[in-house]
């Protein structure tokens, strides 16, 4: 028998992805509502997505903009 | 009828006019995701911003093999994937390193451990920006594409797996992979480790 925890662990990318089955996803919500160390690794994976697609923001310039506009076909 | 013919010409010069026009406008209304997405494909503005240019050029060109009413940012993001991988960065691809298969809980632990135990958001507050940018750029690429795509781009693994031609099994092993690669990266910049 496998320990809940490392269990739990295995299936933490699926379950944020919600690609767990319902059997799959009651079990590890099942543990996570009773066990406080993989409930903060659950969190902390949560916020490091959120934080990931923040930190990698970056906007074009106004050139570039200008650039692809300028591609586009001339209207007679 | 002759009369029918000449009338008609000009009436599908203007319906096709008015067709590229506005598939042009709304290709264009993508290019914020587009640039987002190519600058984290590639090292530098400079090669981002050449890669969205060429992309948008040749979308241009061959607008009319877009079918309309199917999935035009997904169309569009595989003209710019598809460049990407033309371009010869098969040469610079990183060589195939095994990391070690640490589990996804790996980085919070170092982090943890390194820290002292507190709250989550301190302990997630404990990578800077620039980290996260550099721990990313260090994926090797054909497991970025994938990060990039889904949890950047907002694609789902069935249009991740479109854009790029694999099958959708492929795009989760990948994606799982390259997250953990990630966040191995990450606890290397944090705390030091040596994977």
């Amino acid at each position: 028998m496998m320990d809940p925890c490392a269990k739990c662990e295995e299936v933490l990318q699926p379950f944020l992805d919600r690609d767990l089955t319902d059997a799959e996803r009651f079990e590890a919500e099942a543990h996570l509502s009773m066990c406080e160390y993989c409930g903060k690794r659950y969190r902390f994976e949560a916020s490091l997505r959120r934080y990931v697609r923040e930190a990698t923001i970056e906007t074009m310039t106004p050139e570039l903009k200008q650039r692809l506009a300028a591609l586009r076909t001339p209207l007679i | 009828m002759s009369e029918t013919q000449s009338e008609g010409e000009p009436r599908r010069l203007a319906e096709e006019a008015r067709d590229r026009v506005r598939f042009e406008e709304e290709a264009l209304e993508l290019a914020d995701q587009m640039y987002r997405v190519a600058r984290r494909l590639v090292g530098s503005r400079e090669e981002a911003e050449d890669l969205v240019q060429d992309a948008y050029a040749r979308a241009f060109r061959s607008w009319r093999s877009f079918r309309p009413g199917t999935n035009l940012r997904a169309w569009l993001f595989r003209i710019l994937t598809n460049l990407n991988i033309d371009r010869g960065r098969r040469e610079q691809r990183a060589p195939d390193t095994q990391p070690i298969e640490e589990g996804d809980y790996y980085l919070y632990n170092r982090l943890e451990e390194n820290g002292g135990a507190t709250g989550v958001d301190e302990v997630v507050e404990r990578l800077s920006q620039d980290s996260i940018v550099q721990a990313l750029s260090a994926v090797p690429h054909d497991f970025r594409d994938v990060i990039v795509l889904v949890d950047i781009g907002d694609f789902s693994y069935q249009d991740a797996a479109q854009i790029l031609d694999i099958p959708v099994g492929t795009v989760m092993s990948r994606l799982h992979r390259g997250r953990r690669i990630l966040k191995q990266a990450l606890a290397e910049s944090a705390v030091g480790d040596r994977a």
